[in-house]
């Protein structure tokens, strides 16, 4: 049958259909990651997606139901006993939720290098120049000496194919952080906010708005710190200006990185 | 309502995972287990069947159920029945995991499981619903047998076109094409089904 066989035509595949194909698990790559930010970020894509998976939910009938080993429920458990559920990142959590999936997706970026020796001194001494206090903007500076700090946890985070990135250091000794967007410009309508992914799958944590062209030291509450470690995942948002409002879906994500330990 | 659900029982334990959901998105922990007793076979069948590994699958359903207790509170009854909700989460759990390229499952002959305990649930408790299933069912069939069978692929095997493509030796247009084009018509049936 010829019809069958001739190509389908792109203009055709509209929203319901990329729901459809997210819900069946075809999209991989960029595909997915749009894909995933749609559905975080417009409620009707969201809904086409879920009326999908419910009306492919009853094919799960057909899978055979098997018995896991009874490790399972201990694992779990012991991991549900040894923390606290996460209610008060409520707020947050319905909206991270789409985040976290994304992030889980999304691969690790394996940074050989890391960030390079001279950026690493930068960022230190910026660190050293400014102590304590709310988040702010510092001036960097290039004639610090790099402090031994003990194993700085450093990240980069492309911005697409801008060839820019954000330089994301973490000290642990001083429990800072320091977000470097030095050579990104802001285009006035939006900002974008950095969000920790814990590694346990739990809410994501807004690290704050990016400042583009400065670099911004803060020091990080408990639960935060709680959660750095190598290759922990980092995602950027696209928010209105001020960061994700509250009650309403994180924007697309729209860089992503990790931590590595230096 | 369908008339191949009669079961009280099955009724009753529907209800059950109903309520416990609601009390696990009130926070109440406890609610985890009588979850996790009542739906781990499915759960973990859809695991197995995606991941083909019950090392990875048990792992994936660690987090299924990890997740839920974090998040309960994302299931809307209003939307889904739990065991919908639940199915679809755990394999959107499993996919993800075989998107992160540590374990190539699917198709692979799924590992010897465990026998099921003889107070394993009844089958009819953790069926999705019947009704809708004979809807999807009769507008699969309305598609040719080649593009339902990998529309059936996708979701079972959890392959990508990439994927398909390739077992099926053809390129990947090609392929996009016959799964959108089945996909297209598989929405114009299942609306027709809801207009009905």
């Amino acid at each position: 049958m010829s019809t069958e066989d001739t190509p389908f035509d792109d203009r055709e595949r509209d929203d319901a259909m990329k729901a459809a194909e997210h819900a069946l698990g075809l999209l991989e790559g960029e595909e997915l990651l749009a894909s995933r930010g749609k559905a975080a970020s417009d409620p009707e894509y969201a809904a086409r997606k879920a009326w999908w998976n419910n009306w492919f939910a009853p094919w799960t009938d057909e899978v055979a139901p098997a018995e896991p080993s009874d490790a399972v429920w201990a694992r779990i458990e012991a991991q549900i006993n040894g923390s606290q559920p996460n209610l008060a990142a409520n707020d947050d959590g319905d909206i991270a939720s789409n985040v976290v999936d994304l992030a889980s997706r999304l691969r690790r970026w394996q940074w050989t290098a890391g960030i390079t020796s001279a950026a690493a001194a930068l960022m230190l001494a910026v660190m050293v120049f400014s102590p304590g206090g709310e988040p702010r903007s510092v001036v960097p500076s290039t004639n610090g000496t790099v402090l031994a700090a003990a194993n700085p946890l450093i990240a980069q985070v492309p911005i697409g194919d801008t060839g820019l990135r954000l330089d994301v250091t973490y000290i642990p000794e001083s429990e800072r952080l320091l977000v470097g967007a030095i050579g990104l410009i802001a285009d006035g309508v939006h900002d974008h906010e950095l969000w920790l992914v814990p590694a346990d799958g739990s809410a994501l944590q807004s690290l704050g708005v990016v400042v583009p062209g400065e670099v911004l030291s803060q020091e990080l509450a408990q639960e935060i710190t709680a959660n750095m470690g190598d290759g922990v995942g980092l995602v950027l948002t696209r928010e209105p200006i001020g960061g994700k409002p509250e009650g309403v879906d994180a924007g697309p994500v729209v860089a992503e990185g990790a931590f590595n330990q230096v | 309502m369908a008339d191949g659900r009669t079961d009280p029982a099955a009724d009753i334990a529907r209800e059950r995972l109903r309520a416990a959901m609601a009390r696990l998105a009130d926070g109440d922990s406890a609610a985890l287990e009588e979850i996790y007793q009542a739906t781990r076979v499915k759960l973990f069948g859809v695991c197995l069947r995606i991941l083909g590994d019950r090392k990875e699958a048990e792992d994936a359903l660690q987090d299924v159920y990890i997740n839920l207790w974090q998040k309960a509170d994302r299931y809307d009854p209003e939307r889904a029945s739990p065991i919908s909700w639940l199915a679809t989460f755990a394999r959107n759990r499993a996919i993800d995991r075989l998107r992160t390229g540590k374990v190539r499952g699917g198709a692979v002959p799924v590992e010897e499981a465990l026998p099921l305990p003889d107070s394993s649930p009844l089958a009819d408790v953790l069926m999705v619903d019947v009704e809708q299933n004979a809807q999807i069912h009769a507008c699969i069939q309305g598609l040719d047998e080649r593009t339902q069978n990998h529309i059936r692929s996708a979701f079972f095997d959890g392959f990508t076109y990439a994927e398909l493509a390739e077992r099926a030796d053809v390129p990947l247009g090609t392929m996009k094409s016959w799964i959108r084009r089945g996909l297209q018509k598989l929405r114009a049936c299942l609306e027709a089904s809801e207009a009905a």
